[in-house]
This record gives C-alpha cells, sequence and structure tokens, in this order.
C-alpha cells in the first residue's frame, strides 16, 4: 500500500487566541485539500480549536509562545500535529471521561480533550526533544462526489453520450417529420378545394342554363340533389339568386323562395375562396361560387362540403410514418449505444489500471492497442509507471538508509548518560537536543573518584553519521583515561594522544572539560578550543566568561605549538549557590528568523535571569527556562546545530529543610535526563 | 471577529420558562457572555431553561462546558436545561459527543418550553420547597 503522504503543510503561528482563526483556515484548506467532507470538516476544525486551547491555556499558561501546526495528508488519513515548547501537559491517561460524572461534579475540566478524542480516530501526545506534539489522526471520509463506483460512473458517461445522441436525432427527425406533413396536408386541401371548385362551376354552368330557361323549383331541386349523391364529401349545395332568396337547397326543400341563412356562420371572405367551418363535429370547406349568365350576374352557388378524407387519409400517413420512425430510432439508440462502447470499454480499461496503480500495484502495464488516442494515453501511462517504480525502488532504499541512521542515532542516545548520577557536593542538569538524526555533540557526567566527577561537553566538527562515530569514540576515551583524574588537562592530553592517531583527517573536536572536587569545591577545567564556560557568582549576581587557551583535539601538530602546549588549566573556587554553565555553539549559534544569533551577551544575560527566578530552586526549571527562551528566539526555525549543555550548581546549604514535593504539571516537556530532584538535593 | 448574541425571554404560554436566545458562535473568546446569562438566570431562580440555538453555527468545548456545569444546579432545584433548534451541524457534534444523554434537544422551542409542564403548576418551585 502507498502510506507516503501526499502533502505536507508546515504553519507557525504566535501561541495567542487571537491567531486561532489563521490556525483554522490553514486547517480548512488542508481539509479540502484532502478532499473532506464538509461536515467532517466542522468537527474536524472543533478539535483543532480545542487542541490550541488547550495549549495556550495548559502549555503556555496564556504567555508567549509558539505554536506549530503540521497536516500531512495521506490517501485516506489526515494528521494534524499541534506542537508547542510550552510545559507538557499530562491528558487524561484512561482517554474515557464520564459526562454523568461531569453533570455531578458541575466541573468543566477535560472536555476539551475528550471532544478531540471522540471527533479524532486516534489521538497520541508526544514529549520528546523540548517539544509537545498533540498529534490527531482523522480517517477521511470523502464527499459522495468524490469515488462512486466504476461501473455506475462509466455508466454514466455512456448514458450521457446515448441520452445526448439520442435526443439529437429526435430532433431531426421530429422536424423533418413536421415539416413533411405541413406540406401534404396542404397539398391535400388544395387538391380537394380545387375539386370543390371545379364541381361548384360545373354546377353554375348548368344551373345558369336552368334560371335563363326558367325551369321549375322541381328541377333545380333535382340538379342540386343529383349532384350531392354523386360526390358524398358535399354536404349542401344551394343556389340563391341576386336577391339571395333560394332557388334550390340539396338538403331541405322547404326553403326554397325564403331567404337564404347558412347553416353555420360563415367566415368573410371573397368568392372562390374556401373557408374553414367548424362545423358540428367535423371540419368542414364552404365555398361560394358567383352563378352568371354571360356578363350578368344571375346568384351564388353556396357549397359546404367536409375536409374528413383528408383527417382521414392524413392520419393513416401519419401512423405509417410514426411506425417507422419509432422503429428508426429505436435501433438507432441501440446503435448509439453499442456504438459508445467503442471508446467507454478502452476508458473503463485505462480507469481500472490507473486505480490498481494507485492501490499500490506498481507493475500494471495498460495493454497497447486500440485508436491512435487511447495507444498515447496507454503509453503515456506506462511510462509513467515506469519512472515511478524506479523512484519508489530509489526511496525504499533511503528509506533503509534512513532506518540504519535511526539505529545510529538510537545508539548514540544509549552513549549519554540517560540518568545523571548523584554526585557530592554538585546539582547537575543536562540538555539534549539532536538537529537531525544524529549528531556530533557530546555531553557526559560521570564520577571519577569518591569527592570528585567529571563534567564534559563536546563538539565533533562536522555533522552525520561520521561526526556522531567520532564522537562515540571521544565519550570511550574519556571515560577511560579520566578514570581518577585530577587534572583534566592531563587527562585531555592523554585523550588527544590517543585520537589523532584514530580521526580521520580534516576532523576536529571542541571539548570543555571540568573536574569538580566536592572536598574543597573547586572547579578544575580546560578548554579545547571549547565555547567559555559561564560562571554565574551568586554573591555578585555577575556571570563571568571564562575561556581557557587550548587547540581543538584532532589538529595537526605541525601548527607550531603542539596540544600539550597549548592547554591551559583554569581552576575556579565555586561559592554556595555558584552555578555553572558548559554547552555548545548550538545555544550561542541559534538563529532568529532575522538570521540574527543568540550570542554569548544574550546567553549570559538569560542565565542570570533565569537562575534569579523564584523557580530557580529547581535546576531543572532553569535549564527549561533556558530551552524555552532559544527556542522562542528562533522561532521554531529549523534548528541546524544540536543544541547540548551541563548546568552545575553548588547547592546552598539549608538547615534540615526538604526540597519542596515535585509536582507533575511543573515538570518539564523537555526530553531530559536528569536526576531526581529530590534525591539530588538530599 | 468572532461574535454572539444573547437574548433572554419569557415563554409567552408559561411564565416559569425562560428562553436564552443564542446568535453566533460559543466559543472560547465568547462563552463568558453566555456563562454570565446563565448565572444571573440562576441567581434569580429561574430554573426552566431553554437553550435557542437556531443562530448559532458553532459550539466550542467551552460552550458544551457552560450547559454541563449548570445542569447539576439546575437540576437539583427541579428545573432543567433544554435544548432547541440546533442546526445539523452543531446537533452532529452534540450525538458524537454523546451529549444526548444528559441534554435533551428539541425540535423547536414551544416543544422544549412544553416539556415543562403546566404553568400554574411549576415544576421548578414545588421541588425547590421540598
Amino acid at each position: 500500500m502507498f502510506r507516503r503522504p501526499i502533502k505536507e503543510i508546515n504553519a507557525e503561528f504566535p501561541a495567542q487566541e487571537r491567531h486561532l482563526d489563521s490556525v483554522q483556515r490553514v486547517v480548512r484548506e488542508a481539509c479540502i485539500a484532502a478532499g473532506m467532507r464538509r461536515k467532517q470538516m466542522t468537527s474536524v476544525q472543533l478539535a483543532i480549536e480545542e487542541g490550541v486551547t488547550n495549549i495556550l491555556r495548559h502549555a503556555y499558561l496564556h504567555e508567549k509562545g509558539m505554536l506549530r501546526v503540521r497536516i500531512v495528508i495521506y490517501r485516506k488519513l489526515i494528521v494534524f500535529s499541534l506542537i508547542d515548547t510550552g510545559r507538557s501537559f499530562q491528558p487524561d491517561a484512561t482517554g474515557r471521561l464520564d459526562l454523568n460524572k461531569l453533570v455531578e461534579t458541575g466541573r468543566r475540566g477535560g472536555l476539551g480533550f475528550f471532544m478531540i478524542q471522540k471527533i479524532m480516530d486516534s489521538v497520541e501526545y508526544i514529549t520528546s526533544g523540548g517539544f509537545n506534539e498533540l498529534r490527531m489522526t482523522k480517517r477521511i471520509s470523502a464527499e459522495p462526489s468524490g469515488a462512486p463506483g466504476l461501473w455506475r460512473r462509466m455508466f454514466t458517461l455512456r448514458a450521457k453520450f446515448s441520452f445526448w445522441t439520442f435526443s439529437i436525432v429526435c430532433l431531426i427527425v421530429v422536424s423533418a417529420f413536421w415539416y413533411i406533413r405541413t406540406n401534404t396536408v396542404n397539398e391535400l386541401y388544395a387538391h380537394l378545394d380545387g375539386t370543390a371548385e371545379a364541381l361548384a362551376n360545373t354546377i353554375a354552368d348548368q344551373a345558369s342554363g336552368y334560371v335563363t330557361n326558367r325551369r321549375s323549383d322541381v328541377e333545380f331541386d333535382r340538379l342540386v340533389v343529383s349532384y350531392q349523391k354523386s360526390n358524398p364529401f358535399l354536404r349542401l349545395i344551394a343556389i340563391t339568386d341576386t336577391a339571395n332568396m333560394v332557388l334550390a337547397h340539396s338538403e331541405d326543400i322547404h326553403k326554397i323562395r325564403k331567404p337564404y341563412v347558412p347553416p353555420y356562420p360563415i367566415p368573410a371572405g371573397s368568392l372562390g375562396q374556401a373557408r374553414r367551418i367548424d362545423g358540428a363535429g367535423e371540419q368542414l370547406n364552404y365555398l361560394m361560387v358567383p352563378l352568371s349568365w354571360g356578363e350578368r350576374r344571375l346568384g351564388t352557388i353556396h357549397l359546404l362540403y367536409s375536409t374528413e378524407l383528408i383527417d382521414s387519409r392524413l392520419g393513416q400517413a401519419a401512423g405509417r410514418s410514426w411506425m417507422l420512425t419509432s422503429v428508426l430510432l429505436v435501433f438507432g439508440v441501440i446503435g448509439i449505444y453499442l456504438l459508445s462502447s467503442y471508446f467507454v470499454t478502452p476508458i473503463v480499461r485505462i480507469v481500472q489500471r490507473v486505480r490498481r496503480f494507485s492501490s499500490g500495484e506498481l507493475e500494471t502495464e495498460l495493454p497497447l492497442d486500440g485508436a491512435a488516442e487511447f495507444l498515447e494515453i496507454s503509453h503515456a501511462f506506462n511510462e509513467m509507471m515506469t519512472r515511478v517504480s524506479r523512484d519508489r525502488k530509489t526511496v525504499i532504499e533511503r528509506e533503509k538508509m534512513a532506518k540504519e541512521i535511526e539505529l545510529v542515532s538510537q545508539i548514540q542516545k544509549t552513549l549519554l548518560p540517560r540518568n545523571l548520577p548523584q554526585l557530592p557536593g554538585l546539582e547537575v542538569d543536562a540538555f539534549y537536543r539532536a538537529a537531525s538524526m544524529v549528531s556530533g555533540d557530546l555531553y557526559d557526567v560521570f564520577p571519577v573518584s569518591e569527592n570528585r566527577c567529571c563534567l564534559a561537553v563536546a563538539d565533533v566538527s562536522g555533522k552525520g553519521v561520521p561526526a556522531s562515530m567520532v564522537m562515540s569514540m571521544l565519550r570511550t576515551v574519556i571515560r577511560i583515561f579520566a578514570d581518577g583524574c585530577e587534572s583534566p588537562r592531563d587527562t585531555l592530553i592523554t585523550v588527544n594522544d590517543y585520537l589523532s592517531n584514530n580521526m580521520p583527517p580534516g576532523m576536529f573536536i571542541t571539548v570543555l572539560m571540568a573536574v569538580f572536587d566536592a572536598s574543597d569545591s573547586t572547579l578544575r577545567f580546560v578548554s579545547a578550543g571549547h565555547n567559555p564556560l559561564l560562571h554565574l557568582h551568586q554573591g555578585t549576581q555577575l556571570v563571568s566568561r571564562v575561556n581557557p587557551s587550548g587547540m581543538p583535539l584532532g589538529m595537526p601538530t605541525t601548527l607550531g605549538r603542539s596540544f600539550g602546549e597549548s592547554l591551559q588549566e583554569v581552576e575556579l573556587r565555586l561559592q554556595p549557590g555558584d552555578l555553572v554553565l558548559l554547552y555548545t555553539d548550538g545555544i550561542t549559534e541559534a538563529t532568529s528568523r532575522g538570521g540574527e544569533q543568540y550570542g554569548l551577551d544574550r546567553l549570559a544575560d538569560l542565565v542570570l535571569r533565569e537562575a534569579g527566578r523564584d523557580s530557580a530552586e529547581r535546576l531543572q526549571d532553569v535549564s527549561g527556562g533556558i530551552v524555552n527562551e532559544i527556542d522562542t528566539f528562533s522561532g521554531f526555525s529549523k534548528q541546524n546545530d544540536d543544541i547540548t549543555f551541563i548546568l552545575a550548581r553548588v547547592p546552598v546549604e539549608k538547615p534540615r529543610s526538604r526540597p519542596e514535593t515535585t509536582d507533575d504539571t511543573a515538570a518539564l516537556s523537555v526530553e531530559k535526563v536528569s536526576d531526581n530532584p529530590e534525591t539530588q538535593r538530599d | 471577529m468572532d461574535n454572539i448574541g444573547i437574548s433572554l425571554s419569557e415563554n409567552p404560554l408559561n411564565q416559569d420558562v425562560s428562553e436564552v436566545r443564542v446568535d453566533g458562535v460559543v466559543d472560547t473568546m465568547t462563552a463568558g457572555e453566555l456563562d454570565e446569562v446563565m448565572s444571573s438566570l440562576l441567581k434569580r431562580e429561574r430554573y426552566n431553561i431553554v437553550i435557542d440555538l437556531a443562530g448559532v453555527d458553532y459550539i466550542s468545548s467551552a460552550g458544551w462546558g457552560i450547559f454541563l456545569s449548570h445542569i447539576r444546579d439546575v437540576r437539583a432545584n427541579g428545573g432543567d436545561i433544554k435544548l432547541a433548534n440546533m442546526v445539523p451541524d452543531v446537533y452532529e457534534i452534540y450525538e458524537l459527543l454523546e451529549f444526548d444523554n444528559v441534554l435533551q434537544a428539541y425540535g423547536s422551542v414551544g416543544e422544549a418550553a412544553g416539556e415543562f409542564g403546566g404553568g400554574d403548576q411549576p415544576p421548578a418551585k414545588k421541588k425547590r420547597q421540598r
């Protein structure tokens, strides 16, 4: 499976409530990028707010600090980390909150964390290296449009195609049909009207003869009735004279010699023009033609005839053409549907392979067949997959290497003292944080005799695995040669003699090594090219920087002076309450966002300030304060050097007063290797 | 910035029921205001409370905490806090966090107020005299 993150987002904010909106904006964007459902997003944002509020309240106690947000998006997961450098808080170990109990007691505490746990799928709280990380993992439930069934999507594509083609074909067929039908109707009417007019004119010819010959009414009647009989589409033939008196009426003989009243209201129109009439239950046409003898107008012929014939004929034609059209359409749709397979099938195939690929099956290949366009897609895809699987192999190798480096890092950590030993006449606390997996920094605190102990910090030039290996060597050598030592100078000369033969050229080590003698409270130390030691005089409240001369370890001796000659040993007499700080350049060279280095002056002030606090009774609080300050200064910008320091203080004698009991909330959040404070003070 | 609006009224049908209409967002910044309103109600011995959340689209733990922390006192005095008109987003959280075991929710203010029973026999006073 692909477990590699799709995207990682990092952002930092000052730990203040008014920046919550900005945090939420980043979170929202990440959720959208991850394709999360809107509903899920709302609850995630709620959890984030709870997390941030917790940090502001409990980690920073509303004091200033930085809040780092890291969001890592995986294919189906999203991991939110809220990182701070404040106090670590102890989340409810059981992770369960009894709501009813909360109601009973009326307390509100823990509700926020409870909400986070309810909303998120997993919640971890990690305290390490001075950082507290609240890591919340949520399974992404995607927007519904995200990934419906493959088949369904393909069907949709096919259905859409079919639907649109079908509609277009339908439209064309129907309009063609309509056009033809209209034309036919007009033609049929013209034909019928033509027939009726010819008939009317024939009747007019005969009738004019009758009128001039003064034929009887019976003959007139016989004329119209016989015409009507022989032409079944006629409904009425009437002949009127110029005074509109009926001369003949095919339907009703009693209307003769009475004024003519048409059976239906007749729309206006000229003679010889057919008019459409809505008869009772059938469509009728009405036609009038003049009855004349030569130039003389004798009257009018009225013809009422049915167009039923046309309608029935049209109906038959329409039935036939609709049938034909429907059959054509059915075949058309089937054809379209089948035709769509021609391009839908290759797409389905490509999509299936791409899916398989995206779910981690890297050896998938697309078949090279089909139309030119699909061939091109297949080619491009295969090429991409080859490249991706090659990269993947590289990544796997790199991961393997990273794992080895992690092992080195673990081994290295075991070399640093996990628990500082109890020392006579001296309180000690140490802090160590590596910039990368492996480090070239070293610190060590160990007793060398009954009354004496050795404190050492060292910085190997260079970084990475080589530096860490040399560091391991140095640690061993110092431990061996410092046993029983009285003068750190002698010891370091021996160490150098040994190391210079065993170190790769071009590499060197700066060391600050001190031996404290509890019997007279003296600190003797040497510096092999290392940063000055800071000494806080409790009495004068001054911080002095002590920097005896000395070349780094492993430097070639051809520079004129030998290592031993360069090394100067200094002895300090420590008073109760005096404090010394041994550190590496990671502190003084900590860089702010503006590119400014922290520097020795600030560090000296910082030591004075932190040691003067009320809480300074616990040495851990002093070192915690130092770490906080450095982190705030560098504003979480990527630490590029290891930070290592040892803090040692001569305890102030207090007659039989036990130090206050430790309370957990005050425990500092740094990954600290420190002795139990209670035993230390005793 | 986030804002909150709170208005207070008596139920027209039952004078013993107080309606608290909240609008906006109830989070760390704004929860204090709601808390004050709730406390003032309790101080005036008004224990039948309906919270109308129609205009609220977000409630953080600070907000839920207010309801949870007051419900004990309210119930001890025979009253209750009932939530009404939650929007879907808020209701989802309410369900997710299992607050439905502790606080009752209703579709409308009237429905919630009706649960308190008739105005002539207010359960709040009855129990308080006990």
